[in-house]
């Protein structure tokens, strides 16, 4: 079995290796990998008691299985960027960014709190930082641009504060399935969430976005794009409103609010945005154009997901998962934050059960406040979405802002400093949970 | 020239994409239309199907057969669930064992062979599981769909963000929705598997159920493994249970319904009906996280050495060796676990006997294997009910 899965392993590196060494794509990489994997695992597979040889029929099946492993988060990605598109399109965009210079170019902290706060929220109530990115990620981005933040700590900030956006409370999607796999309520993990994502989002923010130019009124103004003639506020707060109230109305009324799902929410809230713009929208160009946008990004999703697949079939992913947690403690402590970004890179939300489940397991087994230590965990996942062969955050965050910088010695190295301080915290969450208890609030 | 030639790349694309959709498409669909075939055993007296007591899944994914074993002797009245989640098949094939050999003496037996029967119909994008698995039996091979935990969501689509328990307002994750074991005591109009709890609810009370178990397996990483977690109001009898079947037959614990954890069988039916529930949990490596190949092999088998490996380490609450956990020790345990709670029943409710005959225990079950125990469909006076 150690064998066979490491040689299915062995391929599915080789191939994506060697893919990318010929300039294929990211996607495409993947994609040979876990054929290669996939077809590899039939040849190779040792005799198995009750069951004959590997039925080549399921190959197929397994393609497609694990083809649907993100299609609600695939799906949210198409609604809500077409959503800020059709938005920006209509000129809502430049209308709130210079709304908001116009109120805070005089108080640079007050501005930069009203911005992590406008980050923190999308990814809060879905759970996704690519919601954040592709909901508000634009509208910050410029605005930060505009308060004299260079390029590269604008992507890095907007990367960041999505990041811990999507570890905030309420909706943490990694605690709620490893709490799921482990059978543990998701209850009492408001504050340490709390703690861990607004405290993470407020030092990547002020640590990156402090220093600037002082903001020149007029010179901005000048340059900042006008809003077509008949652009009102209200224009563009209404799909706001109903977008998040739709989202908060099945909070509050959880047992009355028929569920609409959140692509559903994005397509209502762009049919709004669409019918306060009548005749003004290229409609036709804007969906096109997102479809082509998110490409790569769907891509990579659609692709993990087959690879996840064939690595559980063949056992490759449980040789991992066996290698995680069979490492002594003082060693998993102390690589947690290599770990734990770098599998959410590979296999992205498909990490909490498999490596957040068998982990919170050993901690609760040892002693150790399972909430607080899944809290810690949870903080650290978002961190590797920008990590390779994933990336699907950080690729986001590049795409929608534009930055022409390069990928991982521009963009990723300025988000080292904030991304050590969440993980350092992440692992002090997760080492001293035992006497962090009294935050298991709500 | 080099317009031909992208052309040509993409119409390969193309035909490649098509031909594994048709093919993986055929899959899907022998998957989500095969049909169980259950040979009505001596004691079935009735057949009714969940609509039967909530109207609106009539017809529906969940209308699932509900197999009524009577004696016609007053007594008590026992409810088995089998598959709450269908990646257990321990649990239907216990429940299936039960329709085709029970026999009831005194009190009334009730079966539920697939309680969340949409769950049956797919299985877990991901997780590479098979879709099918068979067990040899004295006539030939019989096939049964392997499960999902969660409802098809081609029946139950889209979740909510996140999941909200009624009526405790317990937030669970959002997939939970379409769980059977955490949408207990279920919604009228709510999601298809709060309804399937709902109507359950309502068969407990028309049908006057006194005891409920509710059968379940859990990977060995897990901590309520091998054990009856039971409800307050039956912690005498799993107790009882535990006791004489670790004396005389398998290790077995006996754990609390926590109070705090809401959605789940053994809490939420003893807190909304006068029906005390047990779930009763078997060990099955195949659900483990760290599990090395996936297949059918591991499903029925249970042997697995990544697992073993884990067990070394102390990463496991249930011990595990070179034998495994085969699916005949499984149905086994769950065969004498559901006899000894009828027994303990009876013994501290002498007024409402449930006396249950015909039912291997687990050591018939493993010197003979559970294939022994299922009735030859085509056989000459088989009456034949599809699940």
């Amino acid at each position: 079995m150690y064998i066979h899965a490491g040689i299915v392993l062995g391929v599915i590196v080789l191939v994506f290796a060697l893919a990318r060494f010929l300039k294929l794509s990211t996607e495409l990489a993947m994609l040979g990998a876990a054929l290669a994997g996939l077809i590899v695992h039939g040849l190779v597979v040792p005799s198995r008691e009750l069951v004959g040889a590997f039925a080549w029929f399921e190959v197929p099946r397994h393609i497609v299985d694990g083809a649907f492993t993100y299609f609600d988060v695939v799906l949210i990605f198409l609604t809500a960027t077409l959503f800020m598109n059709l938005l920006k399109d209509a000129g809502g965009v430049a209308y709130i960014v210079r709304g908001i210079v116009r109120r805070f170019h005089r108080h640079r902290a007050l501005a930069l709190l009203f911005l992590t706060v406008v980050m923190l929220i999308p990814g809060a109530l879905t759970g996704s930082g690519t919601v954040t990115v592709l909901v508000v990620g634009a509208l910050v981005g410029t605005v930060l641009a505009y308060m004299g933040v260079s390029e590269v700590r604008v992507t890095a900030i907007v990367f960041m504060c999505a990041a811990m956006s999507a570890a905030a409370p309420p909706i943490n999607l990694w605690a709620m399935m490893a709490a799921a796999g482990s059978n543990m309520p998701y209850v009492g993990f408001f504050l340490p969430l709390g703690v861990l994502s607004v405290l993470g989002a407020l030092f990547s923010m002020f640590y990156l976005g402090w220093k600037g130019t002082p903001i020149d009124l007029e010179q901005i103004m000048t340059e900042l794009p006008k809003p077509p003639r008949g652009m009102r506020w209200w224009k563009v707060v209404v799909p706001f409103v109903v977008l998040f109230g739709l989202i908060a109305a099945g909070r509050v009324w959880p047992w009355a609010m028929p569920v609409l799902g959140l692509p559903l929410m994005f397509m209502i809230a762009a049919a709004i945005v669409v019918l306060t713009n009548l005749g003004q929208l290229r409609l036709i160009k804007v969906i096109s154009d997102t479809v082509e946008q998110l490409l790569p990004l769907v891509g990579v999703m659609v692709v993990v997901g087959i690879l996840v697949q064939v690595m559980a079939l063949s056992g490759a992913r449980g040789l991992i998962s066996l290698g995680i947690v069979t490492m002594p403690l003082v060693a998993i402590f102390a690589t947690l934050f290599i770990i734990l970004p770098v599998s959410e890179g590979l296999i992205q939300y498909a990490v909490a059960p498999l490596i957040g489940v068998p982990l919170i397991l050993l901690f609760n087994m040892k002693g150790f406040n399972p909430i607080i230590a899944l809290a810690g965990m949870a903080a650290m996942w978002p961190i590797g979405d920008m990590l390779p062969p994933t990336s699907v955050v950080g690729r986001a965050t590049v795409m929608i802002l534009g930055f022409k910088g390069r990928y991982y010695s521009g963009f990723a190295k300025t988000c080292l400093v904030p991304a050590a301080f969440v993980l350092l915290l992440g692992s002090l969450f997760v080492v001293f949970s035992s006497r962090l208890g009294f935050l298991v609030g709500g | 020239m080099r317009l031909n030639k992208e052309w040509t790349i993409k119409g390969i694309a193309m035909a490649v994409t098509g031909t594994i959709l048709v093919l993986a498409g055929i899959a899907f669909a022998q998957h989500r239309n095969f049909k169980e075939e259950v040979v009505l055993g001596p004691g079935v007296t009735t057949v009714r199907t969940l609509g039967d007591y909530f109207a609106p899944l009539k017809g529906g994914p969940n209308d699932a057969n509900v197999f009524i074993l009577g004696s016609g002797e007053p007594g008590g009245t026992m409810l088995v669930l089998g598959a709450s989640h269908p990646e257990e098949p321990a649990t239907s094939l216990t429940a299936h064992l039960l329709v085709e050999n029970a026999t009831v003496e005194q009190g009334k037996l009730i079966v539920v062979i697939h309680s969340n029967p949409s769950a049956s119909t797919v299985t877990r994008p991901g997780d590479a599981y098979p879709r099918f698995f068979h067990i040899e039996t004295d006539w030939g091979v019989k096939r049964f769909r392997m499960g999902d935990r969660w409802a098809n969501p081609l029946d139950s689509w889209p979740d909510p963000e996140t999941y909200v328990h009624f009526p405790s307002g317990q937030l669970l994750a959002y997939m939970d929705v379409r769980n059977l074991n955490r949408t207990w005591p279920g919604r009228a109009n709510g999601s298809l598997a709060e309804q399937t709890c709902y109507a359950f609810m309502r068969l407990i009370e028309a049908e006057g159920v006194d005891l409920v178990i509710d059968l379940h397996e859990a990977e060995l990483e897990y901590p309520i493994i091998g054990t009856i977690v039971a409800h307050q109001n039956g912690l005498r009898i799993a107790a009882m249970a535990s006791m004489t079947l670790t004396a005389e037959e398998f290790r077995i614990g006996m754990e609390i319904s926590p109070l705090a954890l809401h959605g789940l069988s053994h809490r939420e039916i003893g807190d909304h009906s006068n029906a005390p529930a047990f779930l009763a949990e078997t060990p099955q490596p195949f659900l483990d996280r760290v599990r090395g190949i996936t297949d059918e092999s591991l499903l029925l088998t249970g042997k697995d050495e990544f697992v073993m490996k884990a067990g070394e380490h102390g990463l496991l609450y249930w011990p595990i060796d070179e034998d495994g956990w085969p699916i005949d020790v499984r149905v086994g345990r769950h065969c004498s676990t559901i006899l000894s709670i009828a027994g303990f029943w009876t013994m501290f409710n002498r007024s409402k006997p449930l006396v249950v005959t015909g039912v291997p225990r687990y050591a018939d079950v493993v010197a003979e294997g559970v294939g022994r125990f299922f009735a030859d469909p085509r056989g000459a006076r088989a009456q034949v009910v599809l699940e």
